[in-house]
């Protein structure tokens, strides 16, 4: 017999075993500057910010199967709706609510598959600054919305530190001050995760070594733009490592 | 169930072009009709001249027709025969290549356009038999890896041939077939021309075409269209200069050099 006991024990063990494989992924962050939106993050080997549609972009950490079994539902989805309908009926709001949320929700509480490792960001250019969105969506299908910045990180808490320091930001600002920030809330985002990684290894918590510094040492930069006026339909640009540095 | 995904890049297995099922009487005549669009190779790439005339029997539907389509930064269509069939396939074409660049993260190779361009053709079949629907594209392209512009022309049943120099297609063709020959053998291959002397002789062959189809337009009022394809992507002769030059040819006076502005275009491959 299979008690709502076992339902909460089993959801639970699948979040637990989730949560303890994002733990060490790299935090992604999105920003809303004056002519675009920018996601930045971390890559050690594998492309991580991919192109899905006109004016939608993607990065995530999690599992690489699941971060491309993403990508590629919303590819499907955005090209069959833009060829059908039109471009101007993909929309962030759909491809996330409608087709990609509940999908994750029934796979998450599936007992018999392997659950999805992933916690993603998805950004899309509206035709004026006050359109721009960015949706958080999680491996279980619990998805949130926001504007001027969007984080995603192994934890809360990482999280949490990450979003601190974009709150502190109040004006909008270019390309290269929205590196700029993206990068310290990167650098909040790993010195979250070395705090908490040394909680019973007081060695290495307070050697005063950035974060970010070492993180480097085995991982580059990687980020996209959205920009909104280029003549284009396709807004999307990997940007070069010349213009990350 | 989980995610549902194609991880092949076959944009038909989402989605397939608008094929009515009609059960009309069959006229299995492959004739095409309605145009003249033509294809040359010159010194940086391949220029396309097209009329803009679109009819329906000896009906003139519409005088501002657009047949040169780019499919992508290296990829042009010429249409001729059914404008809405053609229209809707290029549409097809253009986002399956987006669709294949974005979810495979590489573009599509110029071999896997044209199978795609034959695989449209192939599913067409069934309408051109029916006397409806038929289309003949012209497909240029520059060529990355030979490093040179290509032209193909196709049957409506999907086969393909590559020419060497030049294409034409539409009802405006047959006319000016010869003298393409006549060009090469008179002034020098279109492969040695710059631009605007290729657009010359290009614009006096879409003349002689409509002179001798009532299909293909003239010059009178609407300028016809040309685009490039080259290396740096595609190119479009301003339709304004083009006007200028051709009321000056209205005159009987032929112009050695047009000096019509060439204006990059996006064409809008995806940047992965």
């Amino acid at each position: 017999m299979y008690s709502p006991y076992d339902f909460n024990q089993s959801i639970a063990h699948r979040a637990e075993y989730v949560e303890e494989r994002l733990k060490s992924g790299m935090p992604v962050v999105a920003i809303a500057y004056d002519e675009g939106v920018l996601l930045l993050t971390l890559k050690k080997t594998q492309r991580k910010v991919f192109e899905i549609y006109d004016q939608l972009m993607y990065c995530a950490l999690g599992n690489q199967a699941d971060v491309e079994a993403v990508r590629l539902a919303s590819i499907d989805f955005c090209h069959a709706e833009g060829f059908s309908r039109s471009p101007d009926d993909v929309s962030i709001q759909r491809l996330v609510g409608f087709t990609l949320s509940p999908p994750l929700k029934r796979a998450f509480g599936d007992p018999m598959t392997s659950p999805n490792v992933l916690r993603a960001i998805f950004a899309e250019i509206g035709k004026k600054p006050e359109n721009d969105q960015f949706f958080v969506l999680n491996y279980d299908g619990e998805f949130s919305t926001h504007s001027n910045f969007a984080v995603a990180g192994g934890t809360e808490g990482a999280e949490d530190s990450m979003s601190e320091l974009l709150k502190g930001f109040t004006s909008t600002p270019d390309l290269s001050n929205a590196i700029a920030r993206a990068k310290d809330a990167i650098r909040a985002g790993l010195a979250y995760r070395k705090g908490s990684d040394d909680e019973d290894d007081d060695d290495r918590s307070n050697d005063g070594n950035d974060p970010l510094t070492e993180a480097l040492e085995n991982a580059t930069f990687e980020a996209a733009i959205l920009e909104r006026n280029t003549p284009r339909e396709s807004k999307f640009r990997l940007l070069k490592s010349e213009e990350l540095n | 169930m989980s995610l549902q995904f194609n991880a092949t890049g076959d944009f038909s297995r989402l989605v397939s072009p608008l094929t009515p099922e009609i059960k009309a009487p069959v006229n299995a005549s492959f004739d095409t009709h309605g145009t003249t669009v033509i294809a040359v190779k010159y010194r940086d790439g391949v220029l396309n001249v097209a009329d803009r005339r679109a009819t329906a029997g000896m009906s003139i539907m519409y005088d501002k027709s657009e047949k040169i389509l780019p499919l992508d930064d290296h990829t042009l269509v010429s249409i001729s025969g059914s404008f809405a069939k053609a229209i809707e396939i290029a549409r097809y074409l253009r986002h399956s290549f987006k669709y294949y660049t974005r979810s495979q993260l590489q573009p599509m190779s110029l071999e896997g356009k044209l199978a795609e361009m034959t695989k449209a053709l192939v599913q067409n079949i069934p309408m051109a038999l029916q006397g409806i629907g038929t289309f003949v594209p012209v497909l240029s392209a520059w060529d990355e890896q030979a490093g040179e512009g290509k032209i193909y022309f196709f049957d409506p049943m999907g086969a393909r041939f590559e020419s060497s120099d030049f294409g034409a297609a539409g009802s405006g063709s047959a006319p000016i077939r010869g003298s393409f020959d006549y060009i090469t053998r008179t002034k020098g291959p279109f492969a040695e021309m710059d631009l605007q002397t290729a657009l010359r002789e290009c614009l006096i062959l879409l003349d002689i075409a409509a002179d001798n189809d009532a299909a293909t337009g003239g010059y009178a009022k609407i300028a016809p269209s040309a685009k490039a394809v080259t290396k740096d992507g595609i190119l479009n002769l301003n339709e304004g200069e083009l006007q200028r030059v051709l009321d000056e040819m209205q005159t009987g006076n032929t112009p050695q050099s047009l000096n019509v502005r060439a204006e990059r275009v996006e064409a809008d491959a995806p940047s992965n």
